[in-house]
This record gives C-alpha cells, sequence and structure tokens, in this order.
C-alpha cells in the first residue's frame, strides 16, 4: 500500500514562463523516510505543497498528472481534509505556533480531530516529553527561543499521530545549539510516532551532526534544474552518485560527498587521496588565485569603537537595580581594505554591537567614532523600500545615477531582474540586492548582520565574492557569522564576543585555533576548516584550498568592480 | 498576561462581555449624571471586591478614562447653550452643560472600570473559546483573533527593526519634514508586506492543525453554571434599581 502517490505530476506557474516540477513520478510507502534535495528554485517547496494540497487550493497552478494521499486525490480533497493525514513542520518558528499558551498549542490538533477530551492532557504531555520540551508546557509561547518554538511546532503537528510528517527546512533559522537540540527532536519523535517522513533540508552536515549520513533519511530524491526527477535512491548512492551535479547546482552537501566528487575518490576527509588533493590545493598558488587577493592589505582606520558599551535599553533613570549593558569595553578599529568577522553565541550581543556601531542605537558608554557606516540587515526584506530591483539599488542615489546603478546590477547578476519588485525575488536574489543596493552609495564601512543566513552554497559564494570585492574597493568590512566555514574563507581578521566582553580580537586563523576562545562562545570548527587548519601547512595554504573549493561551485558574475 | 484567580474570573467570560455591552448601552439614553455616578460607585466596589486587581492597576488603569471624563465635562460646560452659572472671561458655563457633561463623564468612567475588571479577570482563549460555545460564534473567526493577536504583540519589534533598517538607506533624508513622512510611509508599507506574509503563514498553520474538521471536541469547555445565571440576574436587578431609583420622572 502506498501512502502518497504522484503519477506523471508537472506543475507551473501563471506569469512564470516556465515549469516548475516536470513529469515527476514517485511513491512512498507508510512509515518511510525520504530525503528531498535540489538547487534553489528545483521544485522542493512545490512539491511539498503539492502533497498537503495547498496547490492547487490555496496557490493557483497549473497541475497535469494526479496526486494521492491515502488514496484520495488531492484536488477533490481540501487542505483540511488532508491535514487528518500531512503534518507540518515549516522553516520559521515564529509563524508555526499560533495561541498564546504552549498546551494549547499542542491541544488544538487534537480537539479538531474530534479526540476525547479527558484523554488530551496526557497526550500534550506525550507529544511534549519525545520533543523533550515537557517543561514548557504551561510557557507563553512569546517567550519561546528559536529551538524551544521549533519543538514545540514538532510536538504540535505530530501529537495526534498523522501518517505522514514534513519536514520544510526545519533548522535552517537556528543557531547550532538550537539546530543540534531540534535534531534529537525530530529523531526521538519520529521514533515515537512512526509517521513517514519527507525532509527538505539543504546543510545536510548540519542537520545530520556527528552521526553524518546515518542520521539522514535512507531514501533520497534529487530534483534537477529543470524540475525533473534527476535520482531516487539510498542515500549513500544518490549522494555519491550526484555530488558533481549538485554541487553544480549550488547545494550544500555533506563534507565527504563534495570531497569525493572534487577529487573523483571515495571516502571523504579520511581518504588519502582526498587528503593529498587538499594538500596539494593548499599548496598550488594557481594564476587567478594569485590574482584574486593582494593580501590584507591594512589601510588607514575608518571606524574606531573605544571602550564602548551596548545595550538595547537605555539605562533607566531612577531604578536602583544594577544596569548591565549587553557588552561592554569593546576596542574595536575597522581598517579599509580589510574584512573582519564577528563571532559569538546567540544573544551575546552581535546584533546590538552592529547596530550601535551603525549609529542607530546610542552607545551605552564609549565612543563610535567615523564616518557613519552602511549596514545590510539578516532579513533583507526588511529592508526593501521601492516596488523594483533597479530602483532599490538606485534609492537615494543623486540624478544621473543610471549607469553606477546598471553596472551594479550587472556587476552583482540582477540586471534579468532589473523590473521585478525585490519581494518577489529567491533568498539569494534578494541577499544580492540588499547587498548591492548598500555599495551603491560607496560609503567607507560596511556592516553586515548574518549576510549569508540560510542561504544556499552558490548564495552563500556571491556574499562572499561581494564582501571581498567592497574590501578590495578600499571598504572596511563587518560582519557576523555562525558558518566558520564562511568566516575562513572571507574574513582577514576575527573578533569573538562572549559573556559581555570581547573575548578575542586578531588574525582569523589565530582565532580559529584558539580552542579556549571557541569553546566559551559555543563555536564549532567544521571537519573540513579543522583538518585544513591542522594539515595546510599554511594559513595562506587554508585559504587557498577554501577558495579552490568554492571555485568548484559556477557563480554568476558577482564581482564587485 | 496571565489572569489570577478570582470571583469575577471564574464567572464565564460570555456573561461577562453581555453585560459590559447592556450596561453601555442602557447609559447611552441617561443624560443626567446621579445614575451614572451611582452605577460608577457601584461598579467601582464591586471590581475592587471580585476581580483582584491591584490597587495600583486600578488607579493607573483610570487615568485615560479620568482624562476623557473630564474633557467631555469641560467640553460640555463650556460650550452647551443654556443658563449661565458662571462665567470666566469670555467663556460661559451653562447648568445644562455642567449636567450633561458630568452625565457623559460618569458613563465613560462606569465603562471604564467595568471594561478594566473584564481584562485583569478574562483569559483571551478562555473568552474565544466561551465566545464560540455560548455564542455560537465561528472557530475560525476565533482562532484567527487568537492568532492575529500574537501577530500582534510582534508588531512593535517588527517596526523598530524595519524603522533601523530604512535609516541606515539614506543619508540625506533626515529633519527633512516631507522626507520623514516619506520614509514613515515607506516602513510602513514595508510593516504590511511581513505582517501579510507572516499572516498567511499562520492560515497556513492553522489549516494544517486541522482546523475546521468536524466532528471536533473542545479539551477545556467554558462553563456556563447556576452561578453565571445568578451573577447576570443580579447584575441587572441591580443595574433596573438604580435606574428607577435615580432616573427623574
Amino acid at each position: 500500500m502506498t501512502l502518497v502517490s504522484l503519477r506523471d505530476v508537472s506543475v507551473a506557474f501563471p506569469r512564470r514562463g516556465t515549469g516548475v516540477l516536470h513529469g515527476i513520478a514517485l511513491e512512498i510507502a507508510p512509515g518511510e523516510r525520504m530525503l528531498v534535495i535540489g538547487g534553489s528554485g528545483s521544485g522542493k517547496s512545490t512539491l511539498l505543497q503539492l502533497v498537503t494540497g495547498v496547490i492547487p487550493h490555496s496557490v493557483t497552478a497549473q497541475v497535469e498528472g494526479t496526486v494521492t494521499v491515502s488514496g484520495v486525490d488531492t484536488r477533490t480533497t481540501s487542505v483540511v481534509d488532508l491535514s487528518r493525514t500531512v503534518a507540518v513542520l515549516a522553516q520559521d518558528p515564529a509563524s508555526g505556533i499560533c495561541l498564546p499558551t504552549v498546551e494549547e498549542e499542542i491541544a488544538l490538533p487534537l480537539e479538531n480531530r474530534g479526540v476525547d477530551p479527558t484523554a488530551i492532557s496526557g497526550l500534550i504531555d506525550a507529544a511534549l516529553c519525545s520533543a523533550g520540551v515537557a517543561h514548557l508546557r504551561t510557557r507563553r509561547t512569546t517567550r519561546l527561543s528559536g529551538g524551544e518554538g521549533q519543538r514545540v511546532a514538532l510536538a504540535a503537528a505530530l501529537a495526534a499521530g498523522p501518517a505522514l510528517l514534513l519536514l520544510d527546512e526545519p533548522t535552517s533559522m537556528l543557531d547550532s545549539e538550537g539546530v543540534a537540540a531540534v535534531r534529537d527532536a525530530i529523531a526521538s519523535s519520529v521514533a515515537r510516532y512512526a509517521p513517514a517522513v519527507v525532509l527538505v533540508e539543504h546543510r545536510l552536515d548540519e542537520f545530520a551532526g556527528h552521526a553524518g549520513l546515518a542520521a539522514l533519511p535512507e531514501r533520497t530524491i534529487v530534483l534537477g534544474a529543470a524540475g525533473t526527477l534527476a535520482a531516487d535512491g539510498p542515500t549513500r548512492e544518490v549522494l555519491a552518485d550526484h555530488a558533481r551535479m549538485l554541487t553544480a547546482a549550488g547545494c550544500w552537501l555533506p563534507i565527504g560527498n563534495e570531497l569525493d566528487a572534487v577529487f573523483g575518490t571515495v571516502g571523504g576527509l579520511e581518504s588519502p587521496a582526498v587528503r593529498a588533493g587538499l594538500t596539494s590545493l593548499a599548496r598550488r598558488s594557481t594564476a587567478d588565485e594569485a590574482a584574486d587577493d593582494p593580501g590584507p592589505g591594512r589601510g588607514t582606520t575608518l571606524l574606531a569603537a573605544t571602550a564602548l558599551s551596548v545595550s538595547r535599553t537605555r539605562r533607566p533613570r531612577r531604578s536602583r537595580a544594577p544596569y548591565t549593558p549587553v557588552l561592554s569595553g569593546v576596542d574595536l578599529d575597522l581598517h579599509a581594505g580589510q574584512v573582519v568577522a564577528l563571532l559569538g553565541a546567540n544573544g551575546s550581543g552581535k546584533s546590538t554591537l552592529l547596530l550601535t556601531l551603525a549609529g542607530l542605537l546610542p552607545a551605552a558608554a564609549g565612543a563610535v567614532t567615523g564616518e557613519r557606516p552602511g549596514m545590510v540587515f539578516q532579513n533583507p526584506e526588511h529592508q526593501f523600500v521601492a516596488h523594483t530591483v533597479s530602483d532599490e539599488v538606485g534609492y537615494g542615489l543623486p540624478p544621473g545615477s543610471g549607469s553606477l546603478v546598471a553596472r551594479l546590477l550587472d556587476s552583482h547578476g540582477l540586471a534579468h531582474l532589473a523590473d521585478q519588485s525585490p519581494h518577489r525575488l529567491s533568498g539569494g536574489e534578494k541577499r544580492r540586492v540588499s547587498l548591492a543596493a548598500m555599495l551603491a552609495h560607496g560609503r567607507g564601512t560596511l556592516l553586515a548582520d548574518e549576510p549569508t543566513f540560510g542561504l544556499d552554497r552558490r548564495a552563500t559564494i556571491s556574499v562572499i565574492t561581494a564582501l571581498r570585492g567592497a574590501a578590495r574597493d578600499g571598504a572596511a568590512v563587518l560582519f557576523s557569522s555562525h558558518d566558520l566555514r564562511t568566516v575562513a574563507t572571507l574574513a582577514d581578521r576575527a573578533v569573538v564576543v562572549a559573556d559581555g566582553r570581547m573575548i578575542a580580537n586578531g588574525p582569523v586563523f589565530e582565532v580559529l585555533r584558539d580552542a579556549a576562545v571557541l569553546e566559551s562562545a559555543h563555536l564549532g570548527l567544521p571537519p573540513l576548516v579543522r583538518w585544513l587548519l591542522e594539515n595546510a601547512g599554511s594559513d595562506a595554504g587554508v585559504l587557498r584550498a577554501l577558495r579552490a573549493l568554492d571555485a568548484e561551485v559556477p557563480v554568476e558574475a558577482v564581482a564587485a568592480s | 498576561m496571565t489572569v489570577a484567580d478570582s470571583p469575577l474570573a471564574r464567572r464565564n467570560p460570555t456573561v461577562k462581555f453581555a453585560l459590559l455591552v447592556v450596561v453601555s448601552l442602557a447609559l447611552l439614553f441617561v443624560f443626567e449624571p446621579v445614575t451614572p455616578a451611582v452605577l460608577y460607585g457601584i461598579a467601582l466596589v464591586a471590581v475592587a471586591a471580585s476581580s483582584g486587581i491591584r490597587p495600583r492597576l486600578l488607579l493607573v488603569g483610570h487615568l485615560p478614562f479620568v482624562g476623557v471624563a473630564v474633557g467631555l465635562l469641560l467640553v460640555n460646560a463650556l460650550s452647551r447653550p443654556g443658563t449661565e452659572i458662571m462665567r470666566l472671561g469670555l467663556l460661559r458655563v451653562t447648568a445644562e452643560g455642567v449636567e450633561v457633561g458630568a452625565a457623559l463623564g460618569f458613563r465613560t468612567l462606569v465603562i471604564g472600570v467595568l471594561a478594566l475588571g473584564f481584562v485583569v479577570s478574562t483569559d483571551g482563549v478562555r473568552l474565544m473559546t466561551s465566545l464560540h460555545q455560548h455564542a455560537r460564534l465561528g472557530l475560525r473567526f476565533t482562532y484567527a483573533v487568537l492568532a492575529g493577536y500574537r501577530t500582534l504583540e510582534e508588531l512593535p519589534r517588527e517596526w523598530q527593526l524595519i524603522r533601523h533598517a530604512h535609516a541606515v538607506r539614506t543619508r540625506a533624508a533626515r529633519g527633512h519634514p516631507l522626507g520623514d513622512v516619506r520614509a514613515f510611509a515607506r516602513a510602513a508599507f514595508a510593516l504590511l508586506v511581513v505582517s501579510l506574509r507572516r499572516g498567511e503563514r499562520l492560515a497556513m498553520a492553522l489549516e494544517s492543525r486541522g482546523l475546521g474538521l468536524a466532528p471536533r471536541t473542545i479539551w477545556r469547555p467554558v462553563a456556563l453554571t447556576g452561578t453565571d445565571v445568578v451573577f447576570a440576574a443580579g447584575s441587572l436587578l441591580v443595574l433596573a434599581t438604580v435606574f428607577a431609583l435615580t432616573l427623574p420622572r
């Protein structure tokens, strides 16, 4: 018996030229677990929406072929009726939770399915328990952290025991601690409720954690660029066989698969061939790398913070309670031509520091000197002010800046999107628009809050290229990030904040080698970066190897001129 | 906000809401001050005694209503035509004006103190469950209100973030009044877009939790007991008695 069946399904959206899915044929058995991967825009979300019935009931699309869930055709069954079988855990914890308290949130799906009221309390406990959040039962939902919210949403999705659980990038908006907690919650909840699982995820290494491929679903399908089913089989084989194609499509792969594909071997970081290959990448100095970077040329100081304390709230005027700013005693110089990474756990004050340096929050103590910097925010949508991409990039520029705008659109790979609304773009495209719009003003200092958050690998590399380009043109760049591979590839220096102060400020590889500093900031080195730091011979070698690996991904022209 | 247990908190939310509406409607037809003044006294004592409201909150909660009441009194006393009882420079105070102004002012205070009692003694989810159970309000409506309330709680933070995010986009417009208005409009548009997105996702989340399936059960139904009937009848009796004793015939 099959639970979900897609027979020759094609989906096209009106107003978008091409179809999103073509001739997909697929069956999922009860209890089966399946991973869906594919590049940005390959139709992963569309596939999930077909199964929930959101397509065609809430989103208009032309659908050919038939989709059946539990034997019923999704065209003739409403989303609400399908919810008896299908549960969803979406990306954003903030919009997956609807009610004021945790227990009411979990009770809602049980009430809706007509569960006997006397049994509901016990079922709430069971669901919270298997998601590892039994202690949050009476908590207000506004007081939940991202990781807690996502686990509560998981408990609500599974409480009524649906036959199918759809996971739509469930950890992509969490920090590393949140990812670990949600990963464990999914494992134990799926073990208890035994639904079939469809997982869409693009940071596979982060999602799988130490268990590696064993923590991923046994079956994987790959959606190709044209929206076709490019592969369907056991996860290990599919990842190994299609690693090259997936790398080229800009997907993040488990590091072992990525390296095997680059060096044409098997065994990942443990394999002698991969190690030899990485060592030679580190040693070799190819022509394009020589042209890429003249090294950290340290120019004049463009922005300086002295004895700076930062806080979201003002010092209370009358209260006698001790007042502690989120960070204090920060001394920091940003130099022309240098990229500095800002590292620290969630809630350590990184964003508050960036807002204060940008002049948007008053300093609680100390001073910031220098020309007012530009800043790009974590969510590009918060910063959009215009209705087309070209107006967005040209916003606030003096009249007659048309050629500058055209050049920026071109160099950031946005020319073909010039007349689109910035709100309708993909995540990677939105990020490129927000960077181009900020770079248009040519300000001395550029601040960026988590600029690569939630992006696929291709988009991440575009951001790295754009920020390096800005530094090469003489800007001072400061960006915050959790992703230490990106940090190692992009930054010249790194600053680490933890426990209310700055605990490190030095050359990036020196900081990344300092185990004590990483430990206190809850940062874990990715295995690739760790191996390179130990074996590449020199810091320049680490950088060469990382950039050579990124060069395997074909990227739209994004060189800031 | 969590609701502490109190005699008023144990009463049915729909009954409380209905009584609040009845008192407000009844006072619409009263233009002399004694009836609302007496009702205000009774309501104040009843709310203080039965809702467990902290005295400080009762006092601070009064401020906006006192402000409106004083405003109503002054405007009416100074602007209504009628018998002059006092003259302040160019302004004349009329007896009719004082009477109507005091009536409207006390009306505001009665509704204000009852609303305070209602808010501190009623949990949002219980109210919505009860309105669905006892007032036959649609589920889609009641849960949309609850989910909307969650979005509303996030709005101030979101607004601050957008204002910051926009402030770095412009260098020159600061301080220019027209520039400020435009910047405000742009931020409002961005907030609208972000909120609409969130609302859409919340609606999808509610559907995926099976809201709208039938038959459905209610985990903790809100009770409608004999005590609620006595409470409602008693309140209406007090209202009728005050009207009967104080209204001029």
